[in-house]
């Protein structure tokens, strides 16, 4: 299956908690703005969760990484939820998923 | 001992050329590249030619050693080989020598050309030992799913999201598949929908299932050669959604030619978008190698994906093959299903109303040259988005049972008159 953790490496906290770590793959989309902002070390140290980039190409009109999250659901979650405020546009490594 | 695997030979990624197995998985664990079934096109030259595919029955599987599936198929027999219709009166409309619709209004069992895809990926899962079969769908998708499934006697369960108009709900729902509607946002859905994908051992027809789901759009080519006479068409027009459709007609042409079943030929696979949902179209007519991710705003739903997963290869075939993509607004595809309504008598979908629309764009710019051949893809029913041309069409006349209203009426409106 696609999406079973290979070599789970949970974040510090998440095993403290003793909650289930679990692994995400996203792409990262960022406008021009966001190019020259250090937005996955920020988010490796906002948030319990380690980032592993897999796949990255950044031009000034467009950044695209592919990432690796580590850590607890929750925290994985709130991860998004910061880039996305910020204004990346976050997708599962599939991309669309949904369909018509 | 090997296991058979019909023509296949490995599950390749798209990016770095790693080999897999060939089972239910899509990407690749290096660098997150989509894989893609590799056939032995060796041993398919010394099954597959014209005159082997003409003796089969009239379905896309008539084109099997070219499809991945290990054995015969299991699900969907009757699905393909829609009409190619010689579109006279519209190709003079538009003003173009030869134009011809594929019409996949009309692909059973469920109107739309995502019945080639399910069957594929169905028939497929029943290989690899899967009972449960799901997606994740606004439409045509997830009616192909459930329809399919229910045919062949699997379980199917369809994600959407729960402000899905209740039409398109009750097309899956009648045929007993396990709907759940998910609220939020999106992008919020779409994730939680791949992380459902990832953990339940399902079938995920569009997911851990895609490589060989995609393969089957490649028959919609195959039938297009083959109606033809056996030659590619100069110009292909095809709606972009994922993006996906494009380069699997481009692929089909590919395999035609390298396996000798057609000669070489030059031709131009063009893509086509709504405008208020374009991020192919836009990177196209940029001169991008690359998209931006748009937010949707279009009737034509079936292709309103603003980050498109095929998006990039679409790209690189439309360079390849020397094309171009175009949109169109919401006015010009509705003008785009009256004119294929009035002027061929097919109903067609938003996106068959955004295919006729950018054709009619390309043609009248010069981009397709008036002296050459079209055919265009029409990849789904009118009757499904009746909503998109209501208060666009013409109205009903009402009349008492009276002959001599009805004779006022003719001699009042002379466009009436002018009928009989
Ligand atoms: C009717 C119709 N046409 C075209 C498409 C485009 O398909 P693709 O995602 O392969 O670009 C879709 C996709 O959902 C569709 O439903
Ligand atoms: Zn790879």
């Amino acid at each position: 299956m696609a999406h079973a953790p290979k070599k789970t490496k949970p974040a510090a906290k998440a095993a403290k908690n003793g909650a289930r770590p679990q692994q995400t793959r996203l792409w990262l989309m960022y406008p021009p703005k966001l190019i020259t902002r250090p937005i996955i070390w920020e988010l490796g140290h906002k948030f319990a969760v380690s980032t592993n980039v897999r796949q990255a190409s950044v031009t000034d009109e467009i950044g695209i990484v592919c990432l690796e999250l580590d850590g607890e659901r929750e925290q994985i979650k709130a991860a998004i939820a910061w880039l996305e405020k910020l204004g990346v546009n976050v997708e599962p490594v599939e991309i669309n998923v949904i369909e018509s | 001992m090997e296991k058979h695997e019909g023509f296949m030979k490995a599950l390749k990624c798209r990016e770095c050329g790693r080999e897999y197995p060939l089972a239910a998985t899509h990407v690749c664990e290096f660098d997150f590249g989509p894989l893609e079934v590799a056939y032995d096109y060796d041993r398919i030259k010394k099954s597959l030619t014209r005159a082997a595919i003409e003796k089969r029955p009239q379905t896309m599987w008539r084109y099997r050693e070219l499809l991945p599936i290990a054995g015969e198929p299991t699900v969907g027999f009757q699905v393909g080989f829609t009409p190619l219709v010689k579109a006279d009166r519209l190709a003079k409309r538009l003003g173009i020598r030869e134009l011809w619709i594929k019409n996949d209004t009309v692909n059973y069992p469920t109107l739309s050309f995502k019945d080639r895809v399910v069957s594929v990926a169905l028939s497929r899962a029943r290989e690899l030992g899967f009972k449960v079969v799901a997606c994740a769908s606004t439409g045509n998708l997830a009616n192909s799913v459930a329809a399919n499934a229910a045919a062949a006697g699997l379980k199917s369960f369809v994600f959407i999201p729960s402000d899905l108009e209740q039409g398109k709900v009750i097309n899956s729902l009648v045929y007993g598949a396990n709907v759940i509607g998910i609220k939020g946002h999106y992008d919020e859905v779409n994730r939680l929908c791949a992380e459902i994908a990832g953990k339940f051992g399902w079938a995920f027809v569009n997911v851990n299932m895609r490589p060989y789901y995609a393969e089957g759009s490649k028959s919609m080519g195959f039938e297009i050669v083959e109606q033809l006479g056996w030659r590619a068409p100069q110009h292909t027009v095809v709606p972009m959604a994922s993006g996906s459709l494009l380069t699997k007609i481009h692929k089909s042409y590919q395999e035609f030619m390298k396996l000798g079943i057609i000669p070489e030929s030059r031709y131009h696979v063009h893509g086509a978008q709504a405008t208020g949902c374009s991020p192919i179209s836009v990177a196209q007519k940029a001169g991008l190698d690359f998209f931006k991710p748009v937010k949707p705003n279009t009737i034509a739903k079936s292709l309103a994906i603003g980050t498109p997963a095929d998006g990039f290869y679409a790209l690189k075939v439309m360079k390849e093959t020397g094309a171009v993509a175009e949109d169109v607004s919401d006015d010009e595809l509705r003008e785009g299903i009256k004119l294929l309504a009035e002027y061929e008598g097919i109903f067609a979908e938003t996106a068959g109303g955004v295919t006729v629309g950018v054709a009619k764009k390309l043609i009248a710019s010069g981009r397709i040259p008036a002296d050459d051949s079209v055919v265009l893809c029409i990849t789904g029913n009118g009757l499904k988005t009746l909503d998109a041309v209501v208060g666009h069409t013409g109205r009903a006349r009402e009349i008492k049972p009276s002959l001599r209203e009805f004779e006022a009426l003719i001699n009042a409106e002379g466009e009436l008159s002018a009928a009989i």
